[in-house]
């Protein structure tokens, strides 16, 4: 079953690439040519492969988050909400907390950036579980919330004083070291690495893990062996919103060096597809936000040396989208048909 | 009559990673109730559900009626009068009765309207003919389950079916229902249906069939003449030895201090307040209290009273002399109570995990298993080893999931967790329902031990043979109230059966 898995997402990879050459070779293009520059723009050399990481890191984050509240049974729409407050947290405090030395600050930052992500996901989750009020609404309409929050505090009591609606620089002290400069590749890479694998035990290997799964399983399971389904649903949901904050976080610290009005192109939703595309395994998570962030990188390049639009890797993505739920639906048609003795 | 009117030869049917029938063979004369027997398990479904179209088998013949077919699908099993009542019904709660049985098979009258005059002439046909009695304009969800089985029956009459299979139609059903469910049948087969009756009870093989076929680990083992056979012997046939489903109560001493006590207790049912209506008992040390009644007089909610999931509108519920009414279930359970719940897939189990996660669901916050916040995979493991041994769980590998357990095997997970605790009180909900006989002498064996180790067991079973072997005192519940308290000794089927229709109220 594990095996298979990993074969059918290689799979739906291949076909989606197949599709995507299709698509080029119509639009008069050579397939090979435009796949040779979404490669080298990819993967060719320090700035490119840098290129890669740098969407890497918050893709992964924030479809954690996403697989996260998925466990306790709640569809987490709003991480990139989570993500601007996060950012602008990380922001004040890595202005406001000069003076720090960096093996404080640093560290100061992330965790502030947490709690601002985990309590803005802390309201939805005690809607839900407390009232029943459906989260996907809440969520959605909490992003525009958060994101003009952060709109204000930028505009007005954050703001460098300059033109742009920007903070001031970050300390040195606050800022994530580059590992493949020129690109904007950052230590957050290997943050990003530890909260995979903290993420992987905590649900798979604590007490805490096993309870969210439990609860999102099976409430009335839950239940009845003593597991409280409310506060397990809300702290999952915290433990989700941290992710998103950290992925702000990052962005912030490691990329720009200072929070900007709506930085983020809607990372979170490539996040959250890349989750679902992996139905929330967080073994799969890693090669899934891999996958997209190269695509994006990429495309670029192949844009930039052929001429194709960039936007044909978001056809392709699109393409992969629809494979996994078609595969999704094969599978539900095999249960139906094979299941019981 | 020199030829059957269906016959199954050499099937095989494979799922992932089981082969579910292999070299099934069947045959069903017309007119005849035909009994397919066998544990859970043992491909009785599988084989009738391949008849009926829902699953297609890897090899065999099906013959209906001289025309020979590989597979069939069940457009064509209707078309050619097979119909069939599953274990769980296919019904559309929302609908009413009526509109149930014309699903799909609706008369017509001009501009594609659904001419419903004309259905219920139709429908009410059977239901006159057969006395099936159900009120047609009732919604699904306001019907007993009883009354559903019927308005099942007659959907598949209505769709033309006179060949009936029926999978394990009285494992829902109380007595008296089953005795009615019997009545109907005997009508439709007067009538020239043919039936097959899947089940595992034996004495309702010999009450109602004319031949018995008996399956084992997807083989066919034999098929017999109801009447030139016995019960013993068919139990034998299924489970491959000798069986002994009365587990001898044994030096048990039901005198001890009370352990549980239930006060004078009003509690809300779904959809109603007061569901239970001054409910008071007493359950003491190292004593089975079987408790009889009819489904829905008030035993789930009992059940789900003492055991936290479910408030107490009036009234007191003591543990040990603790009050434990209004608690959570987690308070509940440290005060020193396991609950079997009565429906392992609701409440249970998490059939998505593992038979060890589910083993650990009540233990997994303390040494060894875990420290801290950290899981002990090791320690996880020999305590799954240990239960899945002591109780003979198969198969015997911890990583399983559940979904794919058996019925009976499944539910010992269950059973094991909550008899692993050494709890003070069990609750015994319902704990051999839709289980194979094997399973039903290991889990009655479990509980009669737990009895002999000090554990006091209050038994809710809807299978008064249960209520029966295992139980030292019977308590009788009628429409929320306890109308009497039986010893073991001067307790039969037809005395408790007054009771539970609140025919004899001496309180």
């Amino acid at each position: 079953m594990r095996r298979s898995a990993v074969f059918n997402t290689v799979a739906t990879i291949a076909v989606s690439l197949l599709f995507g050459a299709a698509v080029v070779a119509f639009m008069g293009h050579s397939p090979l040519e435009a796949y040779r520059e979404l490669l080298k723009g990819a993967f060719w050399g320090r700035f490119n492969f840098g290129g890669t990481l740098e969407r890497f890191v918050p893709l992964l984050l924030t479809a954690l988050a996403f697989a996260v509240s998925s466990k306790v049974a709640v569809f987490n729409v709003g991480v990139e909400g989570e993500l601007y407050l996060g950012a602008i947290a990380a922001a004040w405090v890595g202005v406001a907390a000069a003076g720090l030395p960096m093996v404080f600050h640093i560290p100061l930052c992330l965790v502030v950036a947490m709690i601002a992500g985990s309590l803005w996901a802390a309201i939805p989750g005690a809607l839900k579980a407390c009232w029943r009020v459906n989260e996907v609404c809440v969520t959605i309409l909490a992003n525009y919330v958060a994101i003009y929050i952060t709109s204000y505090l930028v505009g007005y009591p954050l703001s460098a004083g300059t033109g742009v609606p920007q903070t001031k620089a970050l300390t040195a002290t606050a800022r994530l070291a580059r590992i493949l400069p020129p690109s904007r590749a950052n230590v957050g890479l290997f943050i990003a690495l530890a909260a995979l694998l903290f993420t992987w035990w905590l649900v798979h290997r604590s007490t805490w893990g096993y309870r969210m799964r439990a609860v999102g399983d099976n409430p009335g399971y839950a239940e009845h062996v003593g597991i409280r389904a409310r506060s397990t649903m809300i702290w999952g949901m915290m433990i989700s919103g941290a992710l998103g904050g950290l992925a702000g976080a990052i962005e912030v610290m490691g990329i720009y060096g200072y929070f900007l009005d709506n930085f983020s192109p809607g990372i979170a939703f490539d996040g959250m597809l890349a989750a679902l595309i992996a139905r929330n395994d967080i073994r799969l998570v890693p090669l899934l936000a891999f996958f997209l962030a190269a695509l994006k990188a990429g495309a670029l390049g192949m844009e930039r040396f052929t001429g194709i639009p960039k936007s044909l890797v978001d056809a392709i993505i699109a393409m992969f989208i629809l494979l996994a739920a078609m595969e999704g639906l094969f599978l539900l048609r095999r249960r139906a048909k094979g299941k019981e003795a | 009559m020199t030829e059957p009117i269906v016959t199954m030869e050499a099937i095989v049917k494979n799922f992932p990673n089981v082969r579910a029938v292999d070299g099934g063979r069947f045959d069903l004369w017309s007119g005849e109730v035909h009994a397919l027997i066998g544990e859970n398990g043992a491909g009785k479904s599988t084989m009738m559900k391949t008849l009926y179209g829902l699953y297609e088998p890897e090899e065999g013949r099906i013959t209906v009626r001289g025309r020979t077919f590989e597979t069939l699908t069940p457009t064509e099993a209707i078309a050619l009068g097979i119909g069939m009542v599953h274990q769980e019904f296919m019904l559309v709660r929302e609908l009413t009765v009526l509109e149930n049985v014309i699903l799909g098979f609706e008369p017509r009258k001009g501009g594609g309207r659904i001419d419903f005059d004309e259905a219920e002439a139709r429908v009410r046909r059977f239901v006159d003919d057969y006395g099936l009695h159900i009120r047609l304009h009732k919604k699904v969800n306001e019907i007993s389950v009883g009354e559903a089985q019927r308005v099942e029956i007659i959907k598949a009459l209505y769709r033309g079916a006179d060949i009936l299979i029926l999978d394990e139609p009285t494992a829902v059903l109380t007595p008296q229902e089953t005795s009615r469910l019997f009545e109907i049948l005997r009508t439709l087969k007067a009538d020239g249906k043919s039936i097959v009756f899947i089940t595992h009870k034996l004495r309702e093989v010999m009450a109602l069939s004319d031949r018995v076929t008996v399956m084992r680990q997807g083989r066919h083992i034999a098929t017999l003449e109801a009447s030139a056979t016995s019960i013993p012997e068919l139990a034998r046939l299924m489970v491959g030895r000798d069986v002994f489903l009365g587990v001898q109560p044994s030096n048990r001493h039901g005198s001890g201090e009370p352990v549980l006590t239930v006060e004078d207790i009003y509690v809300p049912g779904d959809k109603e307040l007061s569901k239970l209506r001054g409910v008071s008992l007493e359950l003491r040390r190292g004593e089975v209290l079987g408790v009889a009644g009819i489904d829905g007089n008030g035993q789930s909610e009992l059940v789900e009273a003492i055991a936290g999931l479910r408030p107490v509108e009036k009234g007191r519920i003591l543990l040990q002399g603790r009050e434990i009414q209004n608690r959570t279930p987690l308070e509940v359970r440290a005060a020193g109570l396991a609950h079997i719940p009565e429906d392992r897939n609701q409440r249970g189990l998490n059939r998505s995990m593992s038979i060890e996660e589910n083993l650990i669901a009540t233990v997994f916050r303390k040494r060894p298993l875990s420290l801290g916040p950290m899981l002990v995979p090791a320690a996880l493991r020999r305590f799954a080893e240990r239960l899945i041994a002591a109780f003979d769980i198969r198969p015997p590998r911890p990583e399983v999931a559940v979904a794919n357990l058996s019925g009976g095997n499944a539910q010992k997970v269950v059973v094991a967790r909550e008899i692993d605790a050494d709890a003070d009180v069990l609750l015994a909900a319902q704990p051999t329902r839709g289980v194979d006989v094997g399973s039903i002498e290991n889990i009655r064996r479990e509980l009669v031990r737990a009895c002999e180790k000090g554990t006091a067991i209050l038994l809710v079973s809807a299978d008064l043979e249960e209520i029966l072997s295992l139980s030292d005192r019977i308590a009788v519940m009628y429409e929320g109230k306890i109308t009497g308290f039986l010893e073991a000794g001067e307790a039969d089927e037809e005395t408790l059966g007054l009771f539970m229709t609140g025919g004899a109220v001496r309180a």
